[in-house]
């Protein structure tokens, strides 16, 4: 937890930055438009102001109702939805035209976002300004690709569409909003990487694969709306973001079983530690530390969750032993005593039935780096890194000392390549350095 | 709407008996009537001026055969999902009752997933009759026939919106109907109580289902995207359904990841192997004579599966003493119930289930732990768990005696009835045996002897031992 709450700190800069930058593509995008030349375009006041307020009130409702979980993506769909909508929009109510052009909707959609942040000022809550401009930019895409960009004899999309048949207008509309969202992953994933000092591809795929499903309703939706705006006017805005309510609903229940099944695993993780046959924190630790390095490691985000679990779960198999070994420390037991209390923590890992990476992972927990070098063994990643991490955890302890500190390191230099990989050793010393800079800094 | 999909190729239609035929050929009767009296009366439109119906027949019924492909899996609690309820209702609104009622036809005609013949025939004619009613149900509403006329805003919902809800109600009523008919003839649930269920649980849907219909029309003819508007309003569909799918996946994988790993603690002792998983059988049968809510029996068993997790805290050699430990050790065996409470503490989901792991040896006079509550003062879920603890222990072999039989094994329950047990668990345990088989747990004599001699907290005989402890406690 300590861990997490300093990475926070320290990645701000990162993410202003990127904030920063969202910002400024921004506002450069609205600049340029602004200096292109448009013939000024009489339309009636009256239906577009209804519209736009209507969409104004529907983003600030969906910004309101942000969510503020972590790991969930696209984190106010209804919101998004409404903004790229009113990006797309061809008519207002009464059948006039709506001729306006990509800054309003920048602006409309801004300002319903700032709005829409009152309930987190007054409750003292962190803003995720990162996310937001973001998502503008996004909203700023979809606009100007939409309205701004001629695309065939200077003629944007808005201006063609009205000789195309509604069902191709309806896949340029998709096309767009997909785009759009895309650009968006692309940003958060930057930021991501950043934060998790994971290698940038690797967090573009695993968030690009998260997102997928929200982005594909996203973007229906979006077309939806500004499509059923001809025939049902406003009313077309909340009746036609019922459906994403819907998908918003299952993905919100969707990630939260995955919060309670993380919980739950947490908590068994502990079951040693009530038994008194593992240190308090020993499992916890270990897999604070195992999922730093899976992810400095690039590994994906899946196999991140299967390496968090085995690290919490690594000493489960202790529980079959009729008396705890002392301390609970494995690294001190005999090999042979190691290997038997990792096959009974796989073999019980493996009763589940849904956890099996988990349980291969565990069974390998305790082999040799040698065997991948001298017997060309396939050895998981994750099996490595929980090896390298519960040795230091075992001999540094919780808060260890400099003294001790280096104590363990140098006993885990000594078994290099032939007890521990080479590159996970050096990824562990990685992670401590980093984490020890900030207590120093901290400290400081 | 609710198909015998999954259902019927396990039990629903398992055995083909003359009355199931006779049910099934009697709905393919009404569905063949209906649909020649929606051709009597709304005839499908063949002028291409106006807008052809066959093509968008075929259209809805090549959406419908999609639907189907991934109908109606139980998609994780009670959240079910029909796209083919959707597709019948654009039928009704965009083809009239005769479209609907081919539509219905066609799509599980059409359905490629494996289906037995006869479960095929009764979704076929089921699916039709319900469309060719909803129909009825539409024009009888005024709903306009063509829903390109029904210009401006007010005439869409009058003439579009609010009669395609009542078809939505009548399609509703008459599957659950239809449906009730068949599983009173296959699993003998009174139609009545089925009727009840089905419309508490799939009834808020179908108010979905109606909305999603209408908009669905609406960006067909009005807006003008025409089949295409499937991709657009079925996409998030599509998603929220993936998502429930996952976490209906997710929840199974959480039950059986907690239940794998509090058993793991049993492998301690041979002789409780088993038993959380056991009583955790025995809490959901009662919980089904007691006509517990989904909620309480859920949590129910869970506290069965987890309720002697503390005991991982007591050392074994407490746990491994022969005949009667001493005083000190009977205190610490107490424990082992708050011990577990605070292992779960952290599992919000658990929260229900905690009380009923807390108290699970209290006892009807007073004179169990850890509260030494009395009576009806012990949650309902904790009283349950005693009455299925002691059960189990006294069917499973000991060192010292044979598993008695399930006759023994409630004679003395009914014994201890009123001091130690609930008597209304008591005869709810023995009202669901009557029902189902239970084989005593009898262990190898070989498998005893590498187990040697342990002390067993569950067994009744041991309730009144501490119970008398308690007794000197508060005597002293």
């Amino acid at each position: 937890m300590r861990r997490r709450v300093r990475n926070r700190v320290r990645t701000l800069p990162l993410e202003i930055a990127s904030g920063v930058l969202a910002l400024a593509l921004t506002s450069g995008a609205v600049a340029v438009i602004r200096l292109r030349l448009r013939e000024p375009v009489i339309y009636s006041l009256g239906p577009l102001l209804t519209m736009t307020g209507i969409f104004f009130v529907a983003i600030v409702i969906g910004e309101v109702f942000r969510g503020r979980q972590p790991g969930t993506r696209h984190t106010a769909p209804m919101a998004t939805a409404a903004a790229l909508a009113l990006a797309m929009t061809v008519e207002c109510p009464h059948g006039v035209p709506a001729g306006y052009g990509a800054p309003l909707v920048v602006v409309v959609t801004a300002a319903a976002m700032a709005a829409g942040l009152t309930p987190s000022l007054i409750r003292r809550q962190p803003l995720r300004l990162t996310d937001l401009s973001n998502s503008l930019l996004a909203i700023t895409v979809a606009a100007v690709l939409f309205r701004e960009v001629p695309i065939s004899n200077g003629r944007t999309v808005l201006e063609l569409q009205a000789s195309w048949r509604p069902d191709v207008l309806a896949l340029v509309m998709v096309l767009i909003s997909a785009f759009a969202l895309t650009v968006e992953v692309l940003l958060l994933a930057l930021v991501r990487a950043a934060r998790s000092h994971a290698p940038f591809l690797r967090s573009f795929q695993d968030e690009f694969v998260a997102a997928f499903g929200l982005t594909a309703a996203l973007s229906a939706t979006g077309a939806l709306v500004a499509l059923a705006e001809r025939p049902l006017g406003v009313l077309a805005i909340p009746l036609f973001l019922f459906p994403l309510g819907l998908t918003q609903f299952a993905v919100q229940r969707q990630s939260a079983i995955r919060r309670t099944y993380g919980q739950t695993i947490r908590t068994l993780s502990r079951l040693t530690e009530f038994g008194g046959y593992t240190e308090p924190g020993h499992a916890s630790r270990v897999a604070e530390l195992s999922l730093a390095m899976g992810k400095l490691l690039g590994m994906s985000e899946r196999d991140v969750l299967d390496l968090e679990y085995a690290a919490l779960l690594h000493d489960i198999g202790q529980v079959s032993l009729a008396e705890p070994i002392p301390g609970g420390a494995t690294v001190l037991a005999a090999p042979a005593d190691q290997r038997r209390i990792a096959h009974d923590g796989a073999e019980i890992v493996r009763q589940t039935g849904v956890l099996d990476n988990v349980a291969v992972i565990l069974e390998a927990q305790t082999t040799s780096y040698r065997h991948v070098r001298e017997l060309g063994e396939d050895l998981p990643l994750a099996s490595r890194i929980i090896k390298v991490c519960n040795a230091y955890d075992d001999m540094a302890g919780s808060r260890p000392s400099t003294v001790r500190h280096n104590a363990a390191m140098e006993r885990i230099n000594l078994g290099l390549g032939y007890e521990y990989d080479p590159r996970v050793v050096d990824a562990l010393g990685r992670v401590l350095e980093r984490d020890r800079r900030h207590i120093g800094a901290n400290a400081r | 709407m609710k198909d015998t999909g999954s259902k019927g190729r396990s039990q629903a239609v398992g055995v083909p008996s003359f009355a199931v035929s006779g049910y099934i050929a009697a709905v393919l009767f009404l569905a063949v009537g209906l649909a020649a009296l929606a051709w009597r009366i709304h005839p499908l439109n063949n002028d291409v001026a106006t807008g052809n119906d066959i093509v968008t027949l075929v259209a809805l019924a090549v959406l419908g055969v999609l639907g189907s492909v991934s109908q109606e899996r139980n998609v994780g609690g009670r959240i079910s999902f029909s796209f083919v309820s959707i597709i019948l209702l654009a039928a009704v609104a965009l083809t009239g009752p005769f479209g609907a009622a081919v539509v219905g036809a066609l799509t599980y005609l059409l359905a490629v997933d494996k289906q037995r013949l006869e479960v095929r025939a009764f979704n076929i004619g089921m699916a039709s009759a319900i469309g060719a009613a909803g129909g009825f149900a539409y024009l009888m509403a005024g709903g306009a026939t063509e829903v390109g006329d029904a210009g401006g805003v007010g005439p869409l919902f009058l003439h579009v919106g609010l009669p395609l809800m009542l078809a939505d109600v009548v399609i509703c009523l008459l599957n659950a109907l239809i449906l009730s008919g068949i599983v009173r003839l296959t699993q003998g649930t009174p139609m009545r109580r089925f009727v009840l269920g089905m419309l508490g649980t799939s009834g808020p849907a179908y108010i979905g289902y109606g909305l999603i219909g209408f908009l669905f029309v609406i960006l067909w003819v009005p807006a003008g995207v025409g089949p295409a508007s499937a991709v657009l309003i079925l996409a998030p569909l599509f998603v929220a359904r993936w998502a429930f799918v996952q976490y209906g996946d997710e929840q199974r994988a959480h039950e059986r990841t907690l239940s794998a790993l509090a058993t793991a603690v049993e492998t301690k002792d041979l002789y409780t192997r088993g038993h959380s998983e056991r009583v955790a059988t025995l809490c959901d049968l009662m919980a089904g004579s007691l006509a517990l809510s989904h909620q309480e029996t859920e949590a129910l068993r869970y506290a069965g599966i987890l309720h002697d997790l503390g005991k991982l805290a007591i050392p074994t050699r407490v746990l491994r003493t022969a005949d009667r430990p001493c005083d000190a050790d009977l205190a610490s065996i107490a424990t082992h119930a708050a011990r577990g409470v605070e292992m779960v503490r952290g599992i919000e989901f658990l929260s229900d289930s905690t009380e009923a792991i807390l108290h699970h040896h209290e006892r009807m006079d007073g004179r169990g732990y850890p509260a030494g509550l009395r009576g009806e003062e012990t949650p309902l879920l904790a009283r349950i768990i005693a009455v299925a603890d002691a059960f189990d222990s006294l069917t499973t072999s000991r060192f010292h005696r044979e598993a008695l039989t399930v006759k023994e094994a409630l004679a003395e329950l009914h014994q201890r009835a009123g001091t130690q047990l609930d008597p209304s668990i008591v005869a709810a345990l023995e009202r669901s045996l009557v029902r189902h088989v239970w084989e005593p747990t009898r262990l190898e004599p070989a498998l005893m002897a590498t187990a040697g001699r342990a002390f067993d907290h569950d067994d009744p005989a041991a309730s009144d031992l501490m119970a008398g402890l308690a007794g000197t406690e508060t005597s002293t």
